[in-house]
């Protein structure tokens, strides 16, 4: 087996495994008489741990087949001087992305030539391919359009893919304990009510959890692998379908049936985009490949080649006013006639817009954000894997994954809707009391970190923001969750305070998960590595590409400073939140006593997530995951683009990137402590009372509180609206419709009656008597039914005497 | 008046007398044995008009079978008050005027038709011509071998001698058979209905 | 054979014809009518046989004779059966005691 086929293997039993444990468990657990076994929650385990151990495997078999080039790829730029890294990066890019895309996994053919050609361009690393792309399955074909199951190995692929499993497994083994009061035939939800008032009582759905769980891991896993923009729209809208289920969990509570339903019908709104950016697309791409694929015999090149060519750059006709398409060479695509291959400029724009836009949806992005803090109405393990590793990962991993097809605007368009998001989303989180609600509006505000520096072309930062953001929000989700768990389902933290020595571990770990989110780390070295928590090196690198962005383009200073300052918010409102639930004097005595530290089976997690969250990011740009996925990047990211045409934009290299970084990185970090510090004297401190500020901008506060009024806007943009609409229409069907059916109905009911009258007089009556005369016929004949032999005969014979009479006297001549 | 005739109204008489005291006796065993005297008889007037065959038919399966048939049924049947059962006389004269009225019509009719023109118009042709050398005329009596024949199959009398086309007369093998299995099933049905049953109670009246 | 005419067989017939109509409808004895039965078919037989004599029909009138004269024994068995069938279950051979049919 080729390499290619080896990772297809292992990675496509990665992803299949989940779907086999979600439909054995909902059917299993179906069956089941009694709802006391914890074997669906051991299956669902089971199955996702595997799915990591196949995701680690197939890392590892990749990492070897290419030598684990890209570490040493890496490792040799960070160390040269900027210049050469420079030159370096993009000859890597340009001399193996094109011929990775080519390969096919299943031609060995391929493979060698591809080697070949690597030898002759590059001399340094006996380069083997390492993006794999091929077809599974096709599932229907119409005319040029394939639908088909597809899929799309690069380093990205195998980092998302350990990823997900690996925190998916904790959140599964989490929520074994979690979920644990659901093991009942009569659950009673004390936050349902019936409409006289008392709890719901229904079965546990123990089991249903775990099935809905593993559905939703491998529609994350599918959209992951799916090697084109079809297939990633179907399993996208498998993890919105998920969401549904596992935020509307608790059906019985009217809020979450709300919170699932808003989620739903945002996702909606967003994937309207997606569907006309899918249009776009195959209007004029022709195909929905993300890379050169097979049809007919020949290939064709893909969604990427098309746009970006084998350099990386947009090649524009000469008018600037459409692009030229390409193939994987750098040829420009023909047309049947010889002319090249062209789409209009603005419809690209539409495209890779339309695409973001079903991304905002799914990641929580301004103006869609407001269903990601609602989804808390589910059970924390959901949200933990709501907001980590699978629903709003998805829409920064599409984002990621479909950078090629972005033209600068639409990366500006990016960049500016993640820098609002992260400040509004910040903002709110400052004065969030619900704990879990501050963690959702943290995670919104992280996104819009990521989509920021994708946007700001720092594609490595925003998916190594999105891994270790994974890590620690799902760390700290679960934290959150164990919290909730030992206060016996109270969330507010108003109601907690000094937990830290009723819960150690859990409170330690927020605490790694907390410095993590702020970035707050002094690096340190370790064996020739820096060593800090992974924020820091991920937000370190957000705001260096924003400040080289800025220095570029000084228009923009925004997309620089909003970060910045939104960091040491960041600090502020996490600290903020340890402190208040951790520190200080219990608030609530009588909770406060009856606190316990979570079972085992939610500590592990925890300290394993922690593990991650604390040092997955270990070495940072010269780490192990920063390489691998900057190995994964779009060709062209690293060298920066000059001033391109329609919008003027320049887009910082990776040099310039450099040479900012570490003036950014005391910048965050300066924030940072400062939002720390602040937190630690508002709220762990009795220095200053933050009652008193709060009442001081009691305006702002309340502004604040309502969430900047979106929920408002939104219900008098389109709630209130779709309500007037509503009873327009109504009162339209209830005067003109109804009017008109109850007059048919009338007219029906006249001709009916009249029906009847005919009836019942006249064919009954017909038929009645014709049933009386032959009743009385009968009756007369029945005298001469007489039952004497003798008396037939004697009929008979006078019979044929009067007949022979008869006959004589008629016819008399015979 | 030649012999024959005489003979002739020997027979018909002794017939037509049997017939009529079967009619008027009231004993059923007399009834039997008036009806062998006219059916026996009635043989006799077969001769006359030279069917032999079906005369001695008649003999031996009418008055052998039928008849003893019917006697064996009056001796199991008639035992007391049964063996006469008066008819009312309203019935006898009923029936007496409607047999009178019958006969009249039916001899009347018989009178009324010139039977040699119909003979003609039904044929056409003289039966006589048709009978080969080998065989007796039919006025001579002596059918049996043409009447085995036909049941065979054979129709000698039409057949032979006439021109090719015109052999396609059938005789009577197919409805000889049926009637060999009609009387197996009236020998096995009748034998099934008669057998001796466990009586029942008498029926009240 | 002169002297003999047709007619004088045919009314040798209808008087044997009548006559059995008249027993079947007189007898309430059911082998009466039996009996009355058979002299209806010998009078259609002396039909039959006459005109087999004297006209043109020829020997086709005795074929149809003969097996009038065969499904006329079957017809005395089964009947014979059915009227000891009858007086098994009656005890009686009176005819106008059976009169399970009266409408």
């Amino acid at each position: 087996m080729t390499t290619g086929e080896v990772l297809k293997t292992l990675l496509t039993i990665a992803w299949l495994l989940p779907l086999a444990g979600f439909a054995i468990e909902i059917f299993a657990g179906y069956w089941q008489k009694n709802r006391f076994s914890m074997a669906a929650a051991k299956m669902s385990v089971i199955c996702i741990g595997m799915s990591f151990i196949f995701s680690l495997l197939a890392l590892i078999q990749w990492g070897l087949a290419t030598d684990w080039t890209a570490l040493a790829a890496t490792e040799h730029h960070g160390d040269h001087a900027a210049a050469v890294h420079h030159e370096e990066a993009g000859n890597h890019a340009k001399a193996h992305e094109p011929h990775g895309k080519e390969e096919h996994a299943n031609t060995d053919h391929h493979e060698k030539t591809a080697h070949h050609d690597k030898d002759e361009h590059e001399e340094k690393h006996a380069v083997v391919p390492s993006t794999f792309s091929g077809r599974f399955y096709t599932l229907a074909d119409f005319g040029k359009l394939k639908l088909s199951l597809d899929y799309y190995i690069d380093s990205l692929t195998l980092i998302m893919f350990t990823m997900v499993t690996l925190i998916a497994t904790c959140i599964h083994i989490f929520a074994m304990g979690y979920m644990s009061d659901e093991l009942t035939n009569d659950y009673v939800d004390h936050q349902a009510h019936k409409s006289d008032g008392s709890h719901v009582h229904r079965p546990g759905r123990y089991y249903q959890f775990f099935a809905f769980l593993s559905l939703f891991c491998f529609s994350m896993l599918g959209l992951v692998l799916a090697g084109n923009i079809f297939q990633v729209f179907v399993f996208w809208e498998l993890v919105g379908i998920c969401s549904y289920l596992l935020i509307g969990f608790y059906t019985e509570r009217k809020t979450a049936n709300v919170a699932a339903n808003k989620a739903f019908i945002m996702n909606r709104v967003g994937d309207f985009g997606f569907l006309i950016g899918l249009m776009v697309i195959w209007t004029w791409f022709g195909t929905f490949s993300f890379t050169t694929s097979e049809l007919n015999g020949h290939d064709i090149p893909g969604i990427f080649e098309m746009v970006r060519g084998n350099d990386g750059a947009i090649s524009l006709t000469e008018d600037g006013n459409s692009m030229i398409f390409r193939d994987g060479e750098g040829h420009a695509l023909k047309n049947e006639d010889g002319s090249n291959r062209t789409i209009p400029y603005t419809l690209l724009v539409v495209a890779g817009l339309g695409v973001f836009g079903g991304c905002i949806g799914k990641s929580a992005q301004f103006p869609l954000q407001t269903w990601l803090p609602d989804a808390m109405e589910g059970p924390t393990p959901v949200s933990a894997l709501v907001h980590s590793a699978t629903m709003v990962a998805a829409g920064v991993y599409l984002t990621g994954r479909f950078y090629p097809v972005f033209t600068p605007e639409v990366l500006l368009t990016i960049a500016y809707i993640g820098c609002i998001t992260l400040f509004v989303a910040a903002t709110i989180a400052v004065v969030a009391t619900d704990i879990k609600r501050v963690l959702a509006y943290s995670t919104i505000s992280q996104l819009g970190y990521m989509m920021l520096a994708i946007g700001i072309s720092g594609w490595v930062a925003g998916l190594f923001h999105l891994i270790t953001h994974a890590f620690f929000k799902s760390l700290m989700f679960l934290c959150s969750g164990s919290v909730i768990h030992g206060c016996h389902h109270e969330q507010e933290m108003p109601k907690m305070g000094g937990l830290l020595k009723k819960m150690p571990v859990t409170a330690l770990t927020m605490l790694v998960g907390v410095i993590a989110i702020s970035g707050l780390a002094i690096p340190f070295t370790i064996f020739g590595m820096k060593f800090a928590f992974s924020g820091y090196h991920s937000k370190d690198a957000i705001v260096a590409t924003g400040l080289a962005y800025m220095r570029l383009n000084p228009s923009h200073i925004f997309l620089f400073f909003v970060p910045l300052v939104t960091a040491g918010i960041t600090a502020f409102y996490m600290f903020r939140l340890w402190f208040y639930t951790f520190l200080g004097r219990p608030r609530d005595q009588e909770m406060h006593d009856h606190v316990h530290e979570s079972p085992r089976i939610m500590t592990v997690p925890l300290l394993v997530l922690a593990l991650f969250a604390a040092g997955c990011a270990i070495g940072g740009e010269s780490g192990f995951l920063y390489k691998m996925l900057i190995h994964s990047e779009p060709a062209g990211v690293a060298e920066g683009v000059e001033a391109f045409a329609p919008a003027m934009l320049t887009l910082p290299s990776h040099h310039h990137i450099h040479a900012v970084h570490s003036e950014a990185g005391i910048y965050a970090l300066i924030a940072a402590v400062t939002g720390m510090i602040i937190a630690y004297i508002l709220y762990a401190t009795p220095l200053v009372d933050p009652g008193e500020i709060k009442r001081q901008f009691s305006g702002l506060h309340h502004f604040l509180v309502e969430k900047w009024h979106f929920d408002t806007l939104y219900d008098a943009m389109f709630v209130k609206p779709m309500h007037i609409v509503a009873s327009w229409c109504s009162a339209i069907d209830k005067k003109l419709f109804d009017s008109i059916l109850h007059g048919f109905c009338a007219v029906a009911v006249k001709i009916a009656r009249f029906d009847r009258q005919f009836d019942e007089k006249i064919v009954d009556g017909l038929v009645e008597t014709l049933g009386d005369v032959t009743f009385s016929v009968g009756r007369s004949l029945k005298v001469l039914q007489t039952g004497k032999l003798r008396q037939y005969i004697m009929f008979i014979a006078a019979s044929v005497v009067v007949l022979f009479i008869l006959a004589f006297v008629l016819f008399p001549s015979i | 008046m030649t012999i024959p005739q005489i003979l002739f109204y020997i027979f018909a008489l002794v017939t037509c007398g049997g017939a009529i005291a079967v009619v008027v006796s009231q004993n059923v065993v007399r009834m039997a044995f008036w009806l062998i005297v006219s059916l026996g008889s009635l043989s006799g007037l077969f001769f006359m008009a030279h069917a032999d065959f079906v005369a001695g038919a008649q003999l031996l399966i009418y008055v052998g079978g039928t008849l003893v048939l019917l006697v064996f049924g009056v001796m199991l049947t008639a035992s007391g008050a049964q063996r006469q059962l008066k008819m009312s006389p309203a019935d006898g004269f009923l029936a007496a005027g409607v047999g009178t009225v019958f006969l009249t019509i039916i001899m009347s009719t018989v009178i009324s038709v010139d039977w040699d023109g119909v003979s003609k118009t039904l044929t056409g042709e003289v039966v006589s011509q048709k009978i080969p050398t080998g065989y007796n005329k039919g006025e001579e009596g002596n059918t049996i071998r043409r009447l085995g024949l036909g049941f065979l199959g054979i129709r000698a009398d039409k057949d032979l001698g006439a021109p090719e086309d015109k052999k396609i007369s059938t005789g009577y093998l197919l409805p000889f058979e049926i009637v060999s299995i009609h009387l197996l099933v009236v020998l096995i049905g009748a034998s099934y209905l008669a057998r001796a049953k466990r009586k029942v109670a008498p029926r009240t009246n | 054979m002169e002297g003999i005419s047709l007619n004088s067989f045919l009314f040798v017939g209808a008087i044997l014809f009548v006559s059995g109509i008249v027993c079947m409808a007189t007898k309430r004895n059911l082998i009466g009518i039996l009996m009355g039965v058979e002299l209806v078919l010998n009078g259609a037989n002396v039909n039959l046989v006459a005109f087999s004599r004297y006209s043109s029909i020829g020997i086709d009138a005795k074929f149809i004779a003969l097996f009038v004269i065969v499904l006329a024994a079957a017809e005395a068995a089964v009947a014979l059966a059915i009227a000891l069938s009858f007086y098994n279950n009656h005890q009686t051979i009176d005819v106008d005691q059976a009169d399970e049919l009266q409408g």
